[in-house]
């Protein structure tokens, strides 16, 4: 291979290594905001519009028996402040800050999720076991830092209550 | 035509750029799609708890008013508010001394009827937005600290020991084990979140009607949903003890100089 086809190899190589660089580091590219999808979200107004409105927190059920789970963290709530899920199944885990950096973790597992105001962090999870799940906040976010907390319940898939949109916020199983 | 190229063959040179810009309009029409797929699902219409978000205009508009032109309205509230902002009814609220922000929003979300009052709703319509934010600046003005020379209707009630212990802990500590922050950390004094109104001079009656209001969703116009939460996991009878803390006046210090050891 002559020098000058290597080289415009290899810079495409670069330049293909830097889109998803743009991603990791939070680096705002508008046009590949524009490709990708938006990560980017208004932290002052995520109930007027779009995925974060209030009606919208908490899980949805996918045709495929997965679930995505919808969550906002504010000095010092997550919201929903009680979430549902099913065991053993695929839990896509979409969330964003209203205000500070905070930390989701899940008591008794190894998942910490960093949440940022302005940007939808995305994580996908699965509970094989039922059970409830502390769900503290692990990055010290100010007054009342030590006292946010939810709660998990994982239920087995047999009793997860089938959810219309408007119950996604619901936390009694059946 | 004359170079061997290996494309030349199949599609002439003349057809490439427009081949590629098809090409590249359908890769964006294609990303574009899937990404939105997450939104676009029948969803039922979006729950909008107030119109109001905190950015820097909003900021700037209800804190730019004047205070002198806003006690010239208030002569319109004083008979239920009170001349030094102190009700003399329990179940209205104290507005003295209350932050811009806080006020304001509330009477923004009486008039988008986002918070449903009968009494409050024709009176917040009946005023323009300049005299939203110079009658909030006026109330945030006035003296929240009791004055000999005042005839002021605050504290209204007495605080039962046992009662205002199990209070104080909440607004000092929360409730780690229940999730539930400390109150002072959101309504001062020790920390204030913007556009959270102050507790310390609050009747308890007026705290223990919105207590109960967010409780059972009467009153559905916070932001992302910190009181409807916080109020479901308290019971009954912390709702009314807190309301019973901050209506006695014990609020006005940080809770922890109160709470017991
Ligand atoms: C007829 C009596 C009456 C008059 C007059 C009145 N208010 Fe009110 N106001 C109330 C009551 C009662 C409430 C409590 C509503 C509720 O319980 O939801 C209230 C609530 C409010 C609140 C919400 C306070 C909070 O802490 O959330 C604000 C702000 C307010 N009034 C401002 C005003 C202003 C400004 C005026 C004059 C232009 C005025 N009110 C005139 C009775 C009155
Ligand atoms: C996460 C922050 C936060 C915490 C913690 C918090 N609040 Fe609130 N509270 C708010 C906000 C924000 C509002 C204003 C809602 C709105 O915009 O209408 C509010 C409003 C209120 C009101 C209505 C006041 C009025 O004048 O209308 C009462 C009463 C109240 N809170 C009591 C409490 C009590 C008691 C606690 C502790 C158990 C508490 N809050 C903890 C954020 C908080
Ligand atoms: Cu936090």
């Amino acid at each position: 291979m002559n020098w000058p086809k290597l080289r415009t190899f290899l810079l495409t190589v670069l330049v293909l290594c830097l889109i998803p660089a743009t991603r990791y580091y939070q680096i705002d590219v508008p046009l590949l905001r524009f490709l990708r999808g938006s990560h980017h979200v208004d932290p002052l107004s995520l109930h007027l519009s779009g995925e974060f409105v209030e009606n919208n927190l908490g899980t949805e059920q996918e045709p495929d028996g997965s679930v995505i789970v919808r969550m906002i963290a504010q000095q010092y709530l997550f919201i929903p402040h009680c979430v549902l899920v099913p065991a053993g199944v695929a839990v896509h885990l979409r969330i964003t800050s209203a205000d500070a950096v905070h930390s989701l973790t899940f008591n008794g597992t190894d998942y910490a999720v960093k949440v940022l105001p302005g940007t939808i962090s995305e994580a996908q999870l699965q509970f094989p076991r039922p059970g409830e799940y502390k769900m503290p906040c692990r990055e010290f976010c100010g007054a009342g830092h030590y006292a946010m907390r939810s709660e998990l319940k994982v239920v087995p898939r047999d009793q997860f209550p089938a959810l219309r949109p408007e119950e996604r916020g619901n936390c009694a199983a059946q | 035509m004359q170079r061997n190229n290996r494309f030349s063959s199949v599609l002439g040179r003349s057809a490439w750029p427009p081949a590629l810009l098809t090409l590249s309009l359908a890769l964006i029409a294609g990303l574009t799609a899937s990404s939105l797929n997450l939104q676009a699902r029948d969803n039922p219409p979006d729950r909008i708890p107030s119109y109001v978000a905190w950015t820097p205009e909003t900021i700037a508009a209800a804190s730019g008013g004047d205070a002198f032109r806003g006690m010239l309205l208030a002569k319109r509230c004083d008979h239920c508010h009170g001349a030094e902002g102190f009700s003399p009814i329990a179940s209205t609220p104290n507005l003295a001394g209350m932050d811009k922000l806080a006020t304001w929003k509330q009477l923004e979300d009486f008039r988008t009827r986002k918070r449903l009052s009968r009494v409050m709703e024709p009176i917040a319509t009946s005023l323009s937005s300049r005299d939203v934010a110079d009658v909030v600046a006026y109330y945030a003005a006035l003296p929240v600290l009791p004055d000999p020379q005042d005839n002021r209707t605050f504290p209204q009630s007495q605080a039962d020991p046992g009662h205002a212990a199990i209070a104080s802990r909440l607004i000092s500590f929360g409730d780690g084990e229940r999730g539930i922050p400390p109150c002072q950390a959101c309504h001062g004094p020790v920390a204030y979140r913007t556009g959270v109104p102050s507790l310390a001079t609050q009747n308890a009656a007026y705290v223990l009607n919105q207590l109960e209001a967010f409780a059972n969703r009467a009153r559905t116009n916070d932001i992302n949903m910190p009181m409807r939460t916080i109020t479901a996991l308290l019971t009954e009878g912390e709702r009314q003890a807190i309301a019973d803390y901050y209506g006695s006046g014990l609020g006005l210090q940080p809770a922890s100089s109160t709470a017991p050891k």
